[in-house]
């Protein structure tokens, strides 16, 4: 859009003010890009001030504490900032400019719009969430014409989760690798995954320099055992602790779960961890469409991007609805026990109670809830 | 003048207690550890929505109590294809192995314990077919041969009773429902045998090279 009302459209090359030209990118000059006839009258440095008076006013003069409460928010402020972020935004919903779209991209449009700018998981409440879980299947049948089953559950009362893993029982068949990555819907061409198998030498300890994640030979190997690692959801989790946008919590039945859509992908919870229990999307993840899991959590295995980080969420989709995670389901050696640990009769407890039992690094005081026994 | 200072000196300490006492009270590590934290969470526990009842699914399973443990496990006589075994052992096992019979059970080849300690008839009463026999003559039952191993096998049984050895089905949820010794280990030949790993990631090995 340029100030003299040409009737073709020229890049701003050398301007100034691109934010306000590409405010609406549509490059129309009439028809419903959702501006006003207003707004095509002004020059670029107007429209944007204009833009931004509407959208935030006067709280530019304003400090941060009178910002946030000493708004006053009447019905007139309210459509005035509604309308603003709609002309703001015109540009975002390229396809609603086009008037020879149809009701679906509009509706895409919408959706995408209305994603881009929803909160952070952790803070929304209960409608919010489910209106967001509503939006992604929606937007996934629109874009597949597939319908997926996406949850939004929250943490049951009473049940904090934890995990044990028997070294004496795991044969180092990877079975529980391959039924992670099926069921997370795990990046297929970069080969994710959650979990890694150590292969390690009888009489050297844990010695994860020397121990192998990637052997390829008949298993189990003569004077070797087997140990997994993933996610051990801390119960005092660094990675949540060094988060800058709080992207990544701890859910209160203890699964430390991620945000992928608040995730910034600074990579910082991947350094903190000491555990190598995170991973990252280097690459645009991909899965193919008949490999996809359709039974789906927001917080767990529902596909995610590029650059964000992802882990496991002891199958968050599967636990809170009362089935054990893929890998506990998939060993067949049965090294792998999950359950309540506030549940004084579980088998986890008894496993805390009556086996030697022990964890990982337990000096950092991170408290994980994933602990490893022998026979 | 002196009252004042005196009343003001205890002000000024109690204030100081109070400061202190309420600097020292922080919720959010509560619990020295996870164990104090499971200890003291669990104290109420209510019990949970959560039931695993629906993942356990159609597979039918009988309630056994062992010690201070009560769960489920597979029921097995419905599994076995020739069960009754009465069905062809209609005579004596001696009359049966001539010619002509029909030759049966030729894919068993006994591969546990040596042969000093076990037999056929270790566990198999020749004059009982439909029945597993203890080692000391008592008839059990096919949907109960966990009995017949932990003759033997008593740390693993003990393990099994508590839930650190046998898969569990269905969920994690209550009510409770394990694999029985044999849903995992043949009988016969009860060791897991060696086999390749389900994956290779030849992404690792670029990454790594």
């Amino acid at each position: 859009m340029s100030n003299n009302n040409k009737k073709w459209f020229s890049l701003n090359l050398g301007k100034k003010e691109h934010v306000s030209s590409s405010s609406c990118s549509c490059g129309k000059t009439s028809g419903g890009c959702g501006g006003t006839s207003k707004a095509h009258d002004m020059t670029d440095d107007e429209f944007a001030e204009a833009a931004i008076k509407a959208s935030i006013g006067e709280e530019r003069t304003k400090d941060g504490f009178e910002q946030v409460f000493d708004v006053k928010m009447d019905r007139r402020t309210a459509f005035k900032k509604l309308t603003a972020s709609l002309l703001i935004g015109a540009g975002a919903v390229s396809t609603s400019c086009n008037v020879i779209s149809g009701d679906e991209s509009k509706e895409k449009a919408q959706i995408d719009w209305e994603e881009q700018f929803k909160g952070n998981y952790k803070l929304m409440t209960d409608e919010e969430r489910q209106a967001t879980v509503d939006r992604l299947v929606r937007s996934y049948q629109l874009r597949t014409g597939k319908t997926i089953n996406m949850s939004s559950k929250n943490a049951e009362e009473d049940v904090l989760f934890g995990y044990a893993f028997n070294i004496s029982k795991c044969q180092g068949y990877m079975d529980c690798v391959n039924a992670c990555v099926e069921e997370n819907n795990q990046d297929r061409n970069s080969e994710m995954q959650y979990i890694r198998i150590h292969e390690m030498k009888d009489g050297k300890g844990f010695n994860f320099n020397e121990a192998d994640d990637n052997y390829y030979h008949e298993v189990p190997a003569e004077g070797h055992f087997y140990m997994g690692t993933q996610c051990f959801h801390c119960d005092n989790p660094p990675c949540v602790e060094v988060c800058p946008v709080q992207a990544t919590w701890r859910e209160d039945d203890g699964l430390v779960v991620v945000d992928y859509d608040w995730c910034v992908g600074c990579r910082y919870c991947m350094a903190a961890c000491p555990y190598d229990g995170r991973r990252f999307n280097w690459s645009k993840p991909e899965v193919p469409e008949e490999a996809i899991n359709k039974n789906q959590h927001y917080l767990g295995n529902r596909m995610r991007k590029k650059g964000v980080m992802e882990k496991c969420t002891f199958c968050v989709q599967r636990s809170r609805a009362g089935k054990n995670p893929a890998c506990v389901e998939a060993c067949p050696t049965g090294a792998r026990i999950f359950g309540n640990l506030l549940d004084p009769n579980s088998t986890i407890r008894w496993v805390l109670e009556n086996k030697k039992v022990f964890r990982l690094k337990e000096d950092l005081g991170t408290e994980p809830k994933f602990w490893y026994f022998m026979d | 003048m002196k009252n004042n200072i005196n009343m003001m000196n205890k002000i000024v300490c109690f204030s100081f207690f109070l400061l202190i006492f309420f600097s020292c009270k922080h919720h959010e590590n509560e619990y020295h550890s996870i164990t104090d934290k499971i200890e003291a969470e669990s104290k109420n526990y209510q019990g949970t929505s959560i039931s695993s009842e629906a993942h356990i699914g159609d597979l039918k399973t009988i309630e056994i109590t062992e010690g201070e443990h009560t769960f489920l496990i597979p029921e097995r006589k419905s599994q076995i294809k020739s069960y009754a075994c009465t069905e062809c052992h209609t005579k004596p096992l001696a009359q049966m192995q001539s010619k002509d019979f029909k030759k049966a059970h030729w894919d068993i080849k006994l591969d546990h314990a040596n042969e000093n300690t076990m037999n056929c008839v270790t566990c198999h009463n020749p004059d009982n077919m439909d029945h597993l026999k203890s080692l000391t003559g008592n008839t059990i039952d096919f949907n109960h041969s966990y009995n017949l191993c932990n003759q033997c096998h008593t740390k693993q049984f003990e393990d099994w009773k508590g839930g650190a050895h046998g898969k569990r089905i269905g969920g994690w949820a209550p009510p409770r429902a394990s694999m029985t010794c044999v849903n995992c280990h043949n009988p016969h030949k009860p060791h897991f045998e060696s086999r390749w790993p389900a994956r290779f990631n030849t992404q690792k090995v670029k990454e790594r090279e």
